[in-house]
């Protein structure tokens, strides 16, 4: 029984992913900040008008500091029919490449070629307080995704995880969520 | 049909290098989020000129953008377009009317 279930494993890891995506939530993006320990953090909300309440939790004290439209998704292998949960993603951001030292331009600099684009995958824990970051099976599998059918051969997309970005305050990437729509509410 | 046969309909005015990418479908969308769910190759029309805009249409590789209603994009969107190796059209009448024509024009 152990013998077929590692080779039923062995088969799924050979599979030569055709991802998909699966599971598509709309909804928003929430950004809040404790003014306390000046922490951030993020979650998303399904609700049709996002949450603006500010409230304690533990040590901290949470405001609302804004939020867009947004959506959220899984991917999911047309093959095997293998998913890969991407819960943690907030939202994807493109790099500009405003600072050397940041672990994200490193990324893109380790390529050759000027038609490397690298994104940023931004999870909830903005500030990385609880040393929790997208996995890496959802990194891998959101490069596998984002690289297929590009007709530039030379084009590349790496995507990362945003605990390799040096400072939340300073980075200037284009965050690929509806900024301002619904300021309205 | 490629972006530089497109153009050579007459119908666009064009921002930048429309390059030569395959089209292979086209896509209606003023939402960031809504278009990292499209497939690459998509004639993108839209009525949105930032630059959050191009770095979706690049994420998801599109063959062009089309901007309706005769928006047209400022500079730095520009440069950030020409970077992606992605054409800039414009077009003077509204969304549907394009629509149309594009069905016309024989894109599918």
């Amino acid at each position: 029984m152990k013998q077929k279930f590692m080779s039923a494993k062995k088969s799924e890891s050979n599979c030569r992913h055709r991802w998909v995506m699966t599971n598509v939530r709309n909804g928003y993006l929430v950004v809040e900040g404790c003014f306390h320990c000046r922490q951030r953090t993020s979650f998303f909300s399904e609700e049709p008008v996002p949450p603006q309440d500010d409230y304690r939790e533990g040590d901290h004290f949470w405001s609302y500091l804004g939020s867009s439209q947004a959506s959220k998704f899984d991917l999911k292998c047309e093959e095997c029919s293998e998913e890969v949960p991407l819960k943690n993603v907030m939202a994807l951001m493109l790099c500009m490449r405003c600072d050397p030292e940041c672990g994200v331009y490193k990324a893109g600099s380790a390529e050759k070629g000027s038609k490397t684009w690298v994104y940023v995958a931004l999870c909830a824990d903005t500030s990385h307080a609880k040393r929790r970051c997208v996995t890496k099976p959802g990194i891998k599998a959101l490069n596998e995704y984002f690289n297929r059918g590009i007709q530039d051969r030379q084009k590349k997309i790496i995507v990362v995880s945003c605990d390799s970005r040096k400072s939340v305050d300073t980075c200037e990437g284009l965050v690929l969520a509806d900024v301002g729509l619904t300021e309205i509410y | 049909m490629k972006v530089s046969e497109l153009v050579k309909q007459g119908v666009f005015k064009t921002f930048n290098e429309p390059g030569d990418k395959e089209i292979k479908g086209v896509y209606i969308s003023d939402m960031v989020s809504d278009i990292i769910g499209i497939g690459p190759g998509n004639l993108l029309v839209t009525l949105q000129t930032h630059k959050n805009l191009i770095a979706a249409a690049n994420l998801v590789d599109v063959a062009a953008i089309v901007f309706t209603r005769g928006k047209t994009p400022t500079d730095d969107v520009v440069a950030l377009a020409n970077k992606a190796g992605i054409g800039l059209l414009g077009f003077e009448g509204d969304t549907w009317t394009l629509a149309k024509k594009l069905y016309e024009l024989g894109v599918r």
